[in-house]
C-alpha cells in the first residue's frame, strides 16, 4: 500500500500532500529526494530510489515530479501506473476515467463561465455514478443525448532505428486503435480486421472479450461511452521507412562537416507533413553553422538542433548542411548523435492493417460509423 | 512578435485559471476563515473549507479551528460534508475529543438513503482511526458488507484494512467479513475483499478453498488494480494447496541441480535443453525455487542443498489448469501490472512448452511508459538469466534507443549479455559498435564492459572481440591525450580491463594482443590506463614465444620512464618487473637484474613511501637485484634464496583462480515485487508458501497472522497480549498462565532486571501512576552532577548534529560517546509509567517456532537497553525455550552471513557493510525440559530494514531463521537542553510546521 503521495514542483517544493495511512509520512522525505536527485542522479534519477526509512516511487511529467511513499512490500508496477494514471485524471478514487469525470465534474469552459457568472462553484457531483452499479464498470447503464455515431481511428507510430552503416535494424509500428462512440443503451459492437494475422502483440480495453478474439480475431465489445483506446497492438519486422534520413558527419583538424538528406523512400500514397530532424549536439562544440535549403534550423536551449521541414516539395531534396567547430585542441568528433525524426501521415496505416467491418447492434436504429487512419513518427532513430 | 506571444499566453493562463479553484492556492489566507465557516450561506462555507485545505497542503497547521469545522458536518449539501470529511481525516488524530462529536452525524449518514453519503460517512469514520470508535466502526462495517450498493461494499472491504490496524484482535470477525465479500457478486467487491484478504489474513489461505473457482472466473471482469493483488492470492492458494507443477521452468530448474550430483555445471548446462524441451537452457545454478519459496526447516536440508519433499502436482490438476486458463487473457490487459502478475503466475505453474506465451506480452509492456519499462526490465532480466533460449529470438527488443534513461540501458544491456547466443551475436555485436560512439560514456564503458562478458561466454568470437577493443583503445588513446576532461578516460580503462578479462581465458593464443597493447605503452597517458597495461604485460611475460622477446625493450622503457610516473603505475612497475626475474630465462637473466636494480634504486629515493617500501621488499625477496654484500656466507645464502625464491614464486606468481561469473550471491525475489527492483527483501515481502502446506498453515494461522502484524505499529497493549499468548500457545499445559510462569523464570534468573524494561509483572496493579527515580541509586554508581555532564554532552553533540539536516540528525549513527558519558547516560533520572492501562509490553516475536525445529522455541523482543559495546548496537532480548520433554544441548546462535569482531564494532563506515551484523554470542550449554533461558543479543543493523539471517544449531542440527529489525529502535534518544530543543524544533519542516518561502 501506499502510504503517501506528493506532488513536487521543479524547484522542490510540495504543492500537495496527501497521507493515506495512520503512519504519517514527514515532508522532511521531500527534502531528502530532492537533495538525493540533485547531489547523485544529475537530474535522471532511478525510478524506485531506496531512502533511509522510505521506497519513493517517482514518476515525473510535464514538470511534476509525483512521488509517492511506502515502507512495506507492494507490486511497483502498480504504483507507477497509478501515478501515471493520475497525471490525466488527478486523484484516482476509482480508476475508470468514464467514472471519475461523472463524479468530479471537469472543468470545461461552460462550466467555467456559468460558476464565473452565478458566482458558484461546485465540481463535486451529487449522485453515485450509476456506472458504479453497472455490471460492466467502464459503462454507465443510460447514456443519454447519444448522436448514435460510432468512429474508429487507427493511430500508428513506427518505432526504427537505422545502425551508422545505414541499414534499416529494427522497424516496427505500435497501433492503438481508438473508439469514439456515442450509441444510446447497450450496444453490442463487432470489429474485424481484414489481415489480423499481421498483429504480433496485442493489449486490450477491459471491455473487449478474449474468447472471440483467441477464437477468430475478432473484437466483440459493449463500448464505453465516448472516446476511449479499444486496443494497442504492435506489427514488428515492417520492411521500409516511408522517409530516408541520411546524416554524414566527417571531422578533421577541429572542424566537423555535417550534411544531412531527407527524402521520400517509398512512397505511403498520401503526403507526408510535420517532418522534423532533431538531434543533441555533441559535447566539445565550440560553436555550430547549420543551414538547410529547405524549413527551418533552430538550436534550443538544451544543445539540441531542430530542423522543421514540413512538406517535401516536389523540386528539390531537401538537406541540411554546415559546420561544427570543434573546441580547441580536439581534432576529430569521437561521439556521434542520434538523429530523431518525426514526420506525420494522415489517412494511412503503414502497418497495413485493415480493418474489415464494423457491425453494431442492440441499437434504435443504425448508427453512422467512421473510419480513419493515421500514422506518425514514435522512435525514429537514425545513428551518424 | 515574442510580446504578442506571451500576452496569448497569460491570457490562456487567466481563462484557465478562471471558474477554477487555483487562486485559493495563491492566497487562502485572504479572507477571514472563520467568518465565512460560520456564515449561513454553503457558497461560503465551501469557500472556507477550500481554503482550510489549500493551507493543509501548503503544511499549516490549522487544526485550531477544528471544533468549527466538525460543526458543519451536519450540513446538508454533500460538497460541504465532502469537504469536512477530508478535514476531518487530517486532524482526528490530533484532536480525538473533538472528533468524537461527529461521530452521529456519521452514525446518521450510515441510514442515509443516498448510497454515495453512506460510502463516504463509512470511509471517513474508519479513516479516524480512533480506538473508541473501533467497535463501533466494526458494527457498521457488517451492516454495510451487506449493504445493497455495491459501491458501499466495496468501501466496506476498504474499512477492514484500516480497521485491523485497530482491531487486530477481532481478527476472526474480520475474516468472517472478508470471507462474505468474497461471496459477492458484484466483481467490484471481490476484487475489495482480495485486497482487504491481504492486509487481514494473507496467510489464511483455506478461506479461498471454497471460493476458488468462481474467483478464478471473475478474474477477468474485476477491475485491473484488484487483479494484480487477487492473482497473487490465487497463485498462493495453488501453491500451498497443490504444490508445485512438475513440468514448471521452477522445478526443472530445481530438479536439474538435484540429477547433478558430482557432475559439474558445465555439462548440465548442454545437456538440459534437450531435456526440458529446447525452449529453456535452465542454468542449474539458478535456484528458483529457492529463492521463491519460504524456507521451512525439513523442506530444504540446506546441509547438502537438496529438495528431500519434493510435494508436487501436474499441471493436468483442476486448479491449476483452471488458474492458468482464466489469467491467460490478462496477458492481453492494457495494464503492465496485471500483464507482469499474470506473467509470473504461468512463469511458476506453466508447464516449460507453454512458458513460451509470457515472452510476448512482457515484451509489449516495455513500450507502455519508460517507468514501468524499468521495473518490468528487472524482471526480464531474471526470467533470461534462468532460462536464455525462451528469449534469445527477441534481442531486438533490447535495443537501445537514444531516449532510454541510463539505468533501463544498463538493464537492457545486462540482458543483451544474457541472451547473446552463436546466432544472435553478429547482430548484437553490431549494434555495440554503435553504442560505442554514443555521448553518455558512462554506457560506453558498460557496453565495453559488456562485450567482455559476451566473450566470455561464447570463446569463439573472442577473437573478433579482441580485435575492436584493441582499436577502440587506440582511438580512445588518441582522443583523450588531446582532450581532459573529468570522467572521459573510463571508457578506455573500462576497454583495457575488458581486453584483460578475454585474455586471462586464453593467453597463450592472445599472446599478439598482449604485444600490440604493449607497444602502445607510450601513446597512452592516463595512469590507470598504462598500470592496467604494465599489469597485463608483467603477467603473461612468460607465456607464448613472442611475449618473452620483447621484455628486454619493454624493461628498458618502463625504467626510463619510472620516474616521470605516479605512484599506481610506479607500483605496477616494480611487481611486474618482479615478475619478469621470476619468471625469466637465464640467458637474459643478468640483464633484467641490472634494470631491476637500478628501478629499485630509483624507488628507494622516492618521495612516496609506499614506493620506498616497495622496492625493499621486492629488492629483499629477490636480492639478486642487489649486489649481494656479503658473499661470505654462502651456505646460509643460498638456504635462504631457496625460501626466498619460494616466497617470491608465490606472491607474484600465484595465478587468480578464474571466477566464473557466479550468480550464487545474486538475489532473487518474486516477479513483480518491490523486493526485486531494490534487491533486498522490502519488509511485508512473503515469499511464496511451502508447497502443499494447506494443513499445516491451517493450523497455525493464528501464530503466523500475529507474527505477521509485528511489522504493522505499536497498537495498544491488547496486541501485544494477543501476540504473546500466542508465542505460548504451543506451551500446551499452562496456555492461559503461561505469562506468569514465564516471567517468574525470568525474573528468578535476572534478578538484576529491575522491571523498567519488561513490564509483564503481575505486581503492578498497586504502582503509582508515575513512577520517578534516579537510576544513580539503583545502579549505585557514584555519577556526577547530572546537569554538568548534561551541558557537556550537549556541546560536543549538538554541534556536529546540528549541521546536519534534519531527518538525518534523527536517524543517523549516533556519534560515539566517550566513557564518561556512557555512565552519565544511565544516571539520568527514568520516568516510567506503571499504570495498567497505559502499560507497554515489549512486543514478542517469533524466531523459531517448535513445530518446526523439533520442540527447541525462540521468541524475541527488542529492548531499549543500550548495548555495553557500542551505542550503534541493537540489543535484542532472546528467549529460548525447551519444549520437549528431552535434554537440549548445544545451543549456538550464529549469524549466517558475518560477524563483527571487537574492533569493526565502533567502525561508522556505511559503505563496507550493508547488511546486519552480530556482535558473537556465547552458547547455551544446555537446556533442560520446559527451562527458559534469556540471552541478550547485539546486532548492528546499519539502519537498513533488512532481516538479519540467522541459524541456530541446536543438538547438532541446522534451523535456518530470519529476526526482523524494528525501525523504532534504530532511533536513540538525544539529550539537549530547553532551548537547544527549542532551536533545533524550530528547523524542523514537518507537516505542521512550515516556514513559507
Amino acid at each position: 500500500m501506499l502510504q503517501c503521495v506528493f506532488l513536487l514542483s521543479d524547484s522542490g517544493e510540495v504543492m500537495v500532500e496527501k497521507q493515506m495511512t495512520a503512519h504519517r509520512v514527514d515532508r522532511a522525505i521531500c527534502g531528502w529526494f530532492w537533495e538525493y536527485v540533485l547531489a547523485h542522479a544529475a537530474g535522471d534519477p532511478s525510478k524506485v530510489v531506496v531512502s533511509p526509512t522510505h521506497y519513493l516511487f517517482q514518476v515525473y511529467r510535464h514538470g511534476v515530479t509525483f512521488l509517492a511513499c511506502t515502507q512495506v512490500e507492494m507490486p511497483p508496477l502498480m504504483a507507477i501506473e497509478i501515478l501515471d494514471e493520475m497525471m490525466d485524471n488527478g486523484f484516482p478514487l476509482t480508476t475508470e476515467p468514464n467514472i471519475l469525470k461523472e463524479m468530479i465534474a471537469q472543468p470545461n469552459i461552460v462550466s467555467k463561465m456559468l460558476n464565473v457568472v452565478t458566482g458558484k462553484s461546485s465540481a463535486i457531483g451529487n449522485k453515485l455514478p450509476d456506472a458504479t452499479a453497472s455490471f460492466v464498470h467502464w459503462r454507465t447503464t443510460v447514456v443519454k443525448d447519444a448522436s448514435n455515431e460510432a468512429y474508429v481511428s487507427i493511430v500508428e507510430e513506427l518505432d526504427a532505428c537505422v545502425n551508422r552503416e545505414g541499414v534499416l535494424v529494427k522497424c516496427e509500428a505500435c497501433g492503438d486503435i481508438v473508439v469514439n462512440s456515442s450509441l444510446p443503451g447497450v450496444p453490442e459492437l463487432t470489429l474485424s480486421f481484414a489481415n489480423p494475422t499481421i498483429i504480433n502483440d496485442v493489449r486490450f480495453h477491459p471491455c473487449v472479450r478474449f474468447r472471440p478474439w483467441e477464437s477468430s480475431q475478432i473484437l466483440s465489445f459493449v463500448p464505453p461511452d465516448g472516446q476511449f483506446k479499444l486496443m494497442s497492438y504492435r506489427v514488428k519486422k515492417l520492411k521500409t521507412t516511408p522517409i530516408y534520413v541520411k546524416p554524414q558527419l566527417s571531422s578533421d583538424l577541429g572542424n566537423c562537416r555535417v550534411n544531412v538528406m531527407v527524402g521520400i523512400r517509398n512512397d505511403p500514397g498520401k503526403p507526408i507533413d510535420s517532418i522534423t530532424v532533431q538531434f543533441q549536439l555533441p559535447p566539445l562544440i565550440a560553436s555550430a553553422d547549420l543551414t538547410a535549403n529547405h524549413g527551418t534550423v533552430d538550436i534550443l536551449a538544451d544543445q539540441t538542433c531542430l530542423w522543421t521541414i514540413g512538406h517535401i516539395p516536389k523540386d528539390k531534396a531537401p538537406s541540411l548542411s554546415g559546420n561544427l567547430r570543434l573546441e580547441e585542441g580536439l581534432a576529430h568528433l569521437h561521439v556521434f548523435p542520434t538523429f530523431q525524426v518525426k514526420f506525420r501521415i494522415m489517412g494511412v496505416a503503414l502497418s497495413g492493417l485493415q480493418i474489415d467491418r464494423l457491425e453494431v447492434k442492440n441499437t434504435p436504429s443504425a448508427p453512422y460509423k467512421g473510419f480513419r487512419a493515421q500514422t506518425q513518427a514514435g522512435r525514429y532513430e537514425v545513428r551518424s | 512578435m515574442f510580446g504578442l506571444q506571451a500576452s496569448s499566453a497569460a491570457a490562456s493562463w487567466v481563462v484557465g485559471r478562471m471558474g477554477t479553484d487555483a487562486h485559493l492556492y495563491d492566497d487562502p489566507e485572504d479572507a477571514s476563515i472563520p467568518a465565512l465557516l460560520d456564515s449561513r450561506f454553503d457558497a461560503d462555507r465551501i469557500d472556507a473549507l477550500k481554503r482550510l485545505l489549500a493551507l493543509i497542503a501548503q503544511g499549516v497547521d490549522v487544526a485550531h479551528l477544528f471544533p468549527q469545522v466538525v460543526k458543519n458536518v451536519a450540513a446538508q449539501s454533500l460538497e460541504v460534508k465532502k469537504l469536512v470529511y477530508l478535514y476531518l481525516l487530517h486532524y482526528a488524530e490530533k484532536r480525538q475529543n473533538e472528533a468524537l462529536l461527529s461521530i452521529n452525524i456519521f452514525q446518521k449518514d450510515l441510514s442515509d438513503i443516498n448510497p454515495l453519503v453512506r460510502a463516504w460517512a463509512l470511509r471517513t469514520m474508519a479513516g479516524i482511526r480512533l480506538h473508541v470508535v473501533a467497535p463501533l466502526v466494526l458494527v457498521a462495517v457488517k451492516k454495510c458488507a451487506r449493504d445493497p450498493s455495491a459501491y458501499v461494499r466495496k468501501c466496506a472491504a476498504y474499512a477492514l484494512c484500516k480497521l485491523f490496524d485497530l482491531l487486530p484482535e477481532e481478527s476472526t470477525t474480520l475474516e468472517e467479513i472478508v470471507d462474505v465479500l468474497f461471496s459477492d457478486n458484484s466483481p467490484g467487491v471481490v476484487g475489495a475483499a482480495a485486497v482487504a484478504f491481504k492486509s487481514v489474513c494473507p496467510n489464511c489461505l483455506a478461506l479461498i478453498s471454497k471460493h476458488f473457482r468462481r474467483l478464478c472466473e471473475t478474474l477477468p471482469d474485476i477491475e485491473e488494480w484488484y487483479q494484480i493483488t487477487l492473482i497473487e492470492i490465487l497463485l498462493r492458494y495453488v501453491i500451498a494447496r497443490h504444490g508445485l507443477v512438475k513440468d514448471s521452468v521452477m522445478f526443472a530448474s530445481n530438479l536439474s541441480l538435484v540429477a547433478q550430483g558430482g557432475v559439474t555445471v558445465d555439462t548440465m548446462s548442454y545437456t538440459q535443453p534437450t531435456s526440458v524441451g529446447g525452449i529453456s537452457g535452465t542454468r542449474p545454478n539458478i535456484m528458483l525455487l529457492r529463492h521463491y519459496i519460504e524456507e521451512h526447516p525439513g523442506c530444504f536440508d540446506r546441509e547438502d542443498d537438496k529438495f528431500s519433499s519434493p510435494s508436487v502436482t501436474t499441471s493436468t490438476n483442476d486448479d491449476v489448469a483452471i488458474l492458468l486458463k482464466c489469467t491467460s487473457p490478462l496477458l492481453w490487459s492494457q495494464n503492465s501490472g496485471v500483464v507482469l502478475a499474470a506473467a509470473s503466475v504461468h512463469w511458476i505453474m506453466a508447464p516449460v512448452e507453454e512458458v513460451k506465451r509470457i515472452v510476448g506480452p512482457i515484451l509489449f509492456t516495455l513500450r507502455s511508459s519508460p517507468d514501468a519499462a524499468y521495473v518490468v526490465l528487472g524482471d526480464i532480466l531474471v526470467f533470461a538469466k534462468t532460462a536464455p533460449l525462451l528469449f534469445a529470438p527477441y534481442d531486438e527488443d533490447f535495443f537501445i534507443c537514444s531516449s532510454d534513461p541510463y539505468q533501463t540501458r544498463a538493464l537492457k544491456l545486462e540482458i543483451l549479455t544474457t541472451i547473446a547466443s552463436e546466432s544472435s551475436i553478429p547482430a548484437i555485436f553490431e549494434e555495440f559498435e554503435d553504442y560505442i560512439k554514443d555521448p553518455n560514456r558512462r554506457f560506453v564503458a558498460d557496453t565495453v564492459a559488456a562485450i567482455a562478458l559476451c566473450a566470455q561466454k561464447l570463446p569463439s568470437i573472442s577473437s573478433t572481440c579482441l580485435e575492436g577493443l584493441l582499436s577502440l583503445v587506440f582511438y580512445e588513446s588518441s582522443i583523450t591525450n588531446s582532450v581532459h576532461l573529468d570522467g572521459e578516460d573510463i571508457v578506455l580503462v573500462q576497454a583495457i580491463l575488458s581486453i584483460k578479462a578475454i585474455v586471462k581465458i586464453d593467453a597463450a593464443s592472445h599472446e599478439k594482443v598482449i604485444i600490440r597493447l604493449v607497444r602502445r605503452l607510450d601513446k597512452i597517458k592516463q595512469p590507470a590506463a598504462r598500470s592496467l597495461i604494465i599489469w597485463i604485460f608483467g603477467e603473461y611475460s612468460s607465456v607464448g614465444n613472442l611475449i618473452p622477446k620483447i621484455i628486454p625493450p619493454v624493461l628498458k622503457y618502463l625504467a626510463w620512464s619510472f620516474a616521470a610516473e605516479v605512484l599506481e603505475t610506479k607500483l605496477q612497475i616494480l611487481n611486474a618487473s618482479a615478475k619478469v626475474i621470476i619468471h625469466s630465462a637465464e640467458e637474459h637473466l643478468e640483464e633484467f637484474k641490472r634494470i631491476m636494480a637500478y628501478i629499485t634504486d630509483l624507488a628507494a629515493c622516492d618521495l612516496n613511501y609506499d614506493v620506498r617500501d616497495r622496492a625493499r621488499f621486492i629488492s629483499n625477496l629477490l636480492p639478486c637485484g642487489k649486489t649481494s654484500l656479503n658473499e661470505n656466507d654462502s651456505t646460509c645464502q643460498s638456504h635462504s634464496q631457496d625460501i626466498r625464491k619460494e616466497l617470491a614464486d608465490h606472491i607474484f606468481g600465484g595465478k587468480i583462480p578464474t571466477t566464473s561469473h557466479s550468480d550464487s550471491n545474486y538475489r532473487i525475489y518474486l516477479p513483480g515485487s518491490l523486493s526485486q527492483v531494490v534487491l533486498h527483501a522490502a519488509p511485508g515481502y512473503a515469499p511464496l508458501p511451502k508447497p502443499q502446506s494447506m494443513e499445516l498453515i491451517y493450523h497455525t494461522i493464528k501464530l503466523t497472522r500475529d507474527t505477521a502484524n509485528s511489522s504493522e505499529s505499536n497498537n495498544s497493549n491488547a496486541e501485544s497480549e494477543s501476540s504473546y499468548e500466542s508465542g505460548s500457545v504451543y506451551d500446551s499445559e499452562s496456555e492461559g498462565g503461561g505469562l506468569s510462569d514465564k516471567d517468574a523464570t525470568g525474573s528468578s534468573q535476572y534478578p538484576n532486571d529491575d522491571g523498567h524494561n519488561l513490564h509483564h509483572r503481575q505486581d503492578n496493579q498497586e504502582a503509582p501512576l508515575v513512577h520517578m527515580y534516579d537510576d544513580n541509586v539503583d545502579q549505585g554508581q557514584t555519577g556526577r552532577n547530572v546537569e554538568d555532564n548534561l551541558s557537556s554532552l550537549i556541546s560536543t553533540d549538538l554541534t556536529e548534529l546540528m549541521s546536519k539536516s534534519a531527518l538525518e540528525s534523527w536517524l543517523d549513527e549516533a556519534p560515539a560517546l566517550p566513557a564518561v558519558q556512557e555512565s552519565m547516560q544511565k544516571s539520568i533520572a527514568r520516568v516510567s509509567f506503571t499504570n495498567r492501562s497505559f502499560e507497554r509490553k515489549p512486543k514478542l516475536h517469533t524466531l523459531l517456532d517448535p513445530s518446526n525445529t523439533s520442540g527447541l522455541s525462540v521468541i524475541y523482543a527488542f529492548s531499549a537497553e543500550i548495548s555495553p559495546i557500542s551505542r550503534l548496537l541493537v540489543c535484542i532480548d532472546l528467549f529460548v525455550e525447551n519444549n520437549t520433554t528431552d535434554q537440549l544441548t548445544d545451543i549456538i546462535i550464529k549469524s549466517e552471513e558475518a560477524s563483527i569482531s571487537k574492533d569493526e564494532m565502533d567502525q561508522t563506515s556505511e559503505g563496507s557493510a550493508s547488511i546486519p551484523t552480530l556482535a558473537p554470542v556465547e552458547e547455551i550449554r544446555s537446556l533442560a525440559p520446559q527451562q527458559t533461558v534469556k540471552m541478550i543479543l547485539q546486532v548492528h543493523f546499519h539502519h537498513h530494514l533488512l532481516p538479519l539471517k540467522l541459524s541456530v544449531l541446536c543438538n547438532g542440527k541446522r534451523h535456518p531463521a530470519k529476526l526482523h529489525p524494528d525501525i523504532a529502535y534504530f532511533v536513540r534518544p538525544l539529550p539537549m537542553d530547553l532551548n537547544a530543543f527549542l532551536c533545533k524544533e524550530n528547523q524542523l519542516r514537518g507537516v505542521f510546521e512550515y516556514a513559507r518561502r
